[in-house]
C-alpha cells in the first residue's frame, strides 16, 4: 500500500543525474534536450532517465506537436516532504521543551 | 528488492531562548539537563545509555519499546565550542534497520541576556526494507506524545 510507491519514488530519486533533472524541472516544464543539455547527457538516455521519473510518480510529459515537454507534476514529491516535516516538527517541540526547561532551571553562575 | 534508495534533505531551524548561551549550552551538554527536553518516552525500557559530551565522544541511547521492538540512536560528536557550538553526527535504528543518518549543527549566538540557537540538520533518510514505513509511524507517534507533554506543561505553568 504505502511502500509501493514509495519505492518507487526513492528509487526515481536515487540517482544525482535524474535528482538533477527534477532540481531543472523545479524551476518550470522543459524538454528533454534542455534537460539533457546541463550534464552533456545523450538524448537516449535523458529519455530512460526521464522515463523512470514517470514511472514514479515525480513528472509528467505532454506532447505537442514534435517536442515533448515534462513537468513535476503536483504533489509528487510531498511524501519526501511530509517526512522532513516531521523530524522538523519534532524538533520544534522538542525546542519548545527545551525553552521551558531553561525557564524552570536557575542560570548557574561559575565562579571566576 | 536489494536497493536501498536514499534521500538527503536539510533543515535549519532557528529559536530564540530563553537565558544566556552559558545556559542554553548546559542543556545540550549535561546529560541531566538534556534529558529534561529530549527524553520523551515513558513506556520504553533503557536498555544502554552512554553520554560522553566532549569532540570524538558518544552519545548512545538504546530502547526497547512495549511491543518489544528495539529503537536505537547513536550519536559521535565532532566539535564542541563551550557556549557557541556543537557538531555532531547521529543515526537512528528501529528493529536493527538503519533509517536515517545525519550531520547536525548547533550554533548558539547571545542578543543581549537570550540565546539564538540555530540548528542545522543535513540529514540522509534510508528507506529500503520497509522502513519509511515505520520510521513514519515512530515520528507521528513520538510526535504525539511530545505534543501531549508540552500541552500538559503549558497548563501546568498557567
Amino acid at each position: 500500500m504505502l511502500a509501493e510507491p514509495l519505492d518507487r519514488m526513492f528509487l526515481a530519486l536515487a540517482d544525482p543525474l535524474r535528482r538533477g533533472m527534477v532540481e531543472h524541472l523545479s524551476s518550470g516544464p522543459a524538454t528533454v534536450k534542455q534537460l539533457a543539455a546541463p550534464s552533456g547527457m545523450r538524448l537516449p538516455s535523458a529519455v530512460k532517465h526521464l522515463k523512470v521519473l514517470e514511472v514514479g510518480g515525480i513528472v509528467v510529459s505532454q506532447k505537442v506537436g514534435r517536442t515533448r515537454t515534462f513537468r513535476i507534476k503536483p504533489d509528487a514529491l510531498r511524501t519526501i516532504a511530509d517526512w522532513a516535516r516531521n523530524r522538523e516538527a519534532a524538533w520544534n517541540s522538542a525546542f519548545d521543551r527545551l525553552a521551558a526547561a531553561m525557564l524552570e532551571a536557575p542560570e548557574v553562575e561559575i565562579e571566576p | 528488492m536489494s536497493l536501498h534508495p536514499i534521500a538527503h534533505t536539510t533543515f535549519v531551524i532557528e529559536r530564540e531562548l530563553p537565558g544566556s548561551v552559558r545556559h542554553a549550552f548546559r542543556f545540550w551538554s549535561d546529560p541531566v539537563l538534556k534529558e529534561r527536553w529530549t527524553g520523551c518516552h515513558a513506556e520504553w525500557t533503557v536498555i544502554e545509555e552512554a553520554f560522553d559530551f566532549r569532540p570524538g565522544g558518544k552519545e548512545i541511547k538504546r530502547w526497547r519499546t512495549p511491543e518489544g521492538q528495539e529503537l536505537a540512536f547513536q550519536a559521535f560528536y565532532l566539535d564542541v565550542v563551550p557556549d557557541r557550538r556543537i557538531i555532531y553526527a547521529y543515526e537512528m535504528s528501529f528493529g536493527g534497520v538503519r533509517l536515517s543518518a545525519s550531520l547536525v549543527t548547533v550554533e548558539l549566538t547571545a542578543r543581549d541576556e537570550l540565546t539564538q540557537m540555530k540548528v542545522t540538520e543535513q540529514a540522509v533518510f534510508l528507506t529500503g526494507d520497509g522502513a519509511i514505513a515505520e520510521r513514519i509511524e515512530g515520528t507521528e507517534e513520538g510526535f504525539d506524545r511530545l505534543a501531549a507533554l508540552v500541552a500538559a506543561e503549558a497548563s501546568d505553568a498557567a
